[in-house]
Formats: structure tokens, sequence, C-alpha cells
């Protein structure tokens, strides 16, 4: 099973859980639904991206695990409780943490219990998932993470406990930033087994290695469109359960990412739901090894 | 290495169990005229996603009965001997011929330099920034509400400091 799990911003909603549909809406189960055009970026656009993803791969839809959190802390404390005391029963393969907000000693318990499962799923850490780990020393525990430049750079620093504290932003026309900074995250023990580093280009590194690295087809307003990160985490979430090597995964993500921007034309301007419906369609070009084929 | 700064005893941390409350106490002590920085407490008393306040400590008094008066809740004051100065409102700004896009720390605000209206909300990973998307997002920027008066965390706070810095070209005719 596909475990996504992460918050959503409904003030007050419990924690829903179930199978996640991508029809004409974006449903969990059979009481959350939400219209495909409404999606915005966070959990919902990961998890739809998911979900379109598991079905273009032919495996089964990913569960999904969500709870109202405007920022005030009760939605986020439910996920974590679900995942220190009930997701093993789900005996997920891949397990996905997004959105939430950093509560260390929530997150402590969750780790916890999980050194303790009969079965360790593939952990993949996206957003406030990855940013309660790694301050809290368990960014090791983790196979993949997802961070951007200025989250590589919050990875690096052994001191930094928010992306919003990290001194020095990484400039532009620095190409020998990120990989410093890979190389300081492992040398700190802050990071996962496998990273993938979205920006202009994107990194994929394995044990502190950089392996691959794309850059192209470049579109630079992706960088304003809120979601183009959470679509990636949905793409290698739900490749890496379809049996892809990670490394393979974040490569195939990165390319479908890019392909589905490429097919939507984006302005800054551009909504992700735009951009989602153009997923099906750069997986395939992808998968079939298609070089790009604009709209 | 961040840079810390040994300060003796003349400078004090006000911490705070919400970046919610730090944002409205940093809000309200300038507007009184103190003189303060937005910092990271020292990693003894992080619980998690954490704003401390560094002020003067021969102030500390004052700035104290300032909270309560403005009914700002906080924990307490501490005189660490080292802080952590690392800067919270490094500001850029990107543009993308009809659209700006101001950064701040791991937060994106990107507005429309013909009409004002704020586009896209990107970067973050708290659980308040999805709502803070929903809630800028389609709006001017002169009509649209604070960051800071929604959010509760530190991308909320870096994105309440694009926000203004957006509003601040917008009116200032800077696009």
């Amino acid at each position: 099973m596909l475990v996504l799990a992460g918050t959503v911003p409904f003030k007050g909603l419990p924690l829903k859980q179930g199978v996640a549909r991508f029809d004409d809406d974006f449903a969990i189960g059979d009481n959350f639904a939400l219209p495909a055009a409404e999606l915005m970026h966070c959990t919902t656009a990961m998890i739809a991206t998911a979900t379109i993803a598991c079905r273009a791969l032919g495996t089964d839809p990913p569960y999904a695990v969500i709870a109202g959190c405007l920022g005030e802390g009760d939605g986020s404390k439910l996920v974590y409780r679900f995942l220190a005391e009930q997701a093993e029963a789900l005996q997920p393969k891949v397990l996905t943490l997004h959105y939430i907000l950093p509560i260390r000693l929530a997150a402590e318990k969750f780790i916890e219990s999980l050194r303790h499962w009969k079965n360790k799923p593939i952990l993949i850490a996206d957003a406030g998932g990855m940013y309660v780990m790694k301050p809290a020393g368990f960014a090791g525990d983790f196979d993949l993470m997802t961070p951007d430049p200025g989250e590589m750079a919050f990875l690096a620093d052994p001191d930094a406990i928010h992306p919003a504290y990290v001194r020095h932003f990484i400039s532009e026309v620095d190409l020998t930033a990120i990989p410093r900074l890979i190389k300081e995250a492992y040398e700190h023990h802050n990071a996962p087994r496998v990273l993938l580093v979205k920006g202009n280009t994107d990194y994929i590194v394995r044990d502190g290695e950089i392996v691959a690295t794309v850059s192209e087809p470049d579109i630079p307003a992706m960088e304003c469109i809120g979601g183009t990160g959470d679509t990636i985490t949905g793409l290698v979430s739900a490749l890496a359960y379809a049996g892809y090597d990670l490394v393979e995964a974040a490569l195939y993500a990165s390319r479908i990412n890019r392909i589905a921007g490429l097919l939507t034309n984006p302005t800054p301007a551009t909504r992700i739901a735009e951009i989602i419906r153009h997923i099906p369609a750069a997986i395939e070009q992808v998968l079939k090894g298609v070089e790009y084929v604009a709209a | 290495m961040p840079k810390k700064e040994e300060r003796g005893k003349k400078i004090a941390l006000v911490l705070f169990e919400l970046v919610q409350d730090t944002m409205a106490a940093e809000e309200a002590l300038k507007r009184a005229g103190y003189e303060i920085q937005a910092v990271a407490p020292p990693p003894e008393v992080r619980v998690g996603c954490d704003l401390a306040l560094l002020i003067d400590a021969t102030v500390q008094v004052g700035i104290e009965r300032a909270l309560r008066e403005f009914a700002i809740p906080f924990i307490g004051v501490i005189f660490p001997k080292m802080i952590d100065l690392r800067p919270l409102d490094v500001l850029k700004e990107f543009d993308y011929g009809n659209w700006l896009m101001v950064r701040c720390g791991n937060m994106k605000v990107i507005f429309d330099k013909r009409t004002g209206v704020i586009v896209n909300i990107s970067g973050g990973g708290c659980s308040d920034v999805p709502n803070l998307a929903r809630s800028l997002m389609g709006k001017k920027l002169a009509e649209a509400p604070a960051p800071r008066t929604m959010g509760y965390s530190l991308c909320a706070y870096t994105c309440d400091k694009a926000y203004h810095r957006a509003l601040e070209i917008w009116q200032q005719g800077r696009v």
C-alpha cells in the first residue's frame, strides 16, 4: 500500500482516511471531496498527483490520511498520532509525509514507533515532514526527501531548525552551491539515503553522491507556481510504489514534472490544478521515452 | 557554521509558545518604539517551529509590561550566553515580465505588476501555508489580509515579510 499523510487547510476537519480517487472530483474515501479545479498546492495536490500516477502506472491507488490544520497544530497532532499508533496496521510499502506543523515531540513518538515496525516502509518526506525530521535528527531514518535549494541549505546547516533561519540563500548563478550543500548535509548526517533537490537544475543524489541532474525542459515560470514541488513528491511516491528504484523514481519524477509544465505552457499566474491535468500525458511521454512534445 | 555572538548579559530573549504570538509581539513592540529582532531560540528550549525576540536586557521590565498591556502571552525571558543571529528577513525580487516574485526565506509571493493582484504563493511546508495561499491568491495586494494575521508558523512569518515588501513595491509604483 502507498500511504500518503499530511494536513489540509480546512479548519476543524477531523482525521479522514481512505482510498484516494481522482475523476471529475478529487476524493478520499467516501467523505472528503474537492472539485479538481480547486486543488491548491499542499497535501491535496500531492495526493491527487500520486493518484493519477498510480493509475497510469497500473498500481492500486494510494491510501490517504489527512486532517484539517490551519497552523494551530490540532490537525497535525491527529496525523502524527495516526502515524505512531495506527499506520503500521496498513502495512505500507511506501509512506510519504507532507504538509504538517513541525512538532518535535509528536514526530519523535512516530519515529520511535516506526523503529519497532515489523516491516519498515520506504519513507519519503517533503515540506513539514522534512522540516520536523531534520532538526529532530531523524533525516537518516528516511529513504528520500525532496528539498528545494533553500530547504537544501536547511538540511546542510546542522544548527538550522527551519528553512526560514538559513543564513545565506542560494545565489541563482552559484552553480557550486547545491553540490556543496549536499556534501555538508551528508557530513552532518542530516540527509536521507536519496535526495531529489528541486530547482532550475534538479539533482538526484544517492548516499551523498550526485548520480544524475535534470535541467531540461527549463520552464522558469514553474518556480512561481505553488505546488510544483508537491506534484514531484506525488510522482516520486507513486513511482517508488510501482517498484522503481528510488534514484530511477526521482529521475522520472523530475522529467515528468517538467514535461507536465511544458504541456501547460504556464505563466507565473498559472494554478497548479492546470499542471496536474497534464500529468497523465507527461507520464506517457516520459515512460515511453518520447522527447519533449509541447502542447 | 551560523554566526553566533557572545553578548554577555546585556541582551535577553523573550520566549513565546506560539510563533503567532511572537509575530504579534514584534509588531506591537516595534510600534511602541522598542528595538527588537526576531531570532531562533536556543536549542535547549526549542519545541519545533519556534521564534523568539531578541531584546535589550535593560528594557526587559518595560517590554514585559508592554506585552501584558497588549495581552500577548509569553513564556518568559532568558539570558543566553550565545545567540543565533540568523536573519529572517532576507528579501529578494525576481522579475518575470508582467509579474514580480518577492522571496523571503523559503516563501515566495508573486503578483501581477499591471493589477497588483497576488497570482501565486509558493514555497513553505508548515500546515498554515495552504490556507495562506488560499486566502491571498486572487486578491489585490492592498486588500489582502496580512499573512501574520492568519498564520502560526515561521513560514507565515517569512510569507508576511515577502507580502509587505511586495505591497511596498506596488504602493510606491516601483514595478
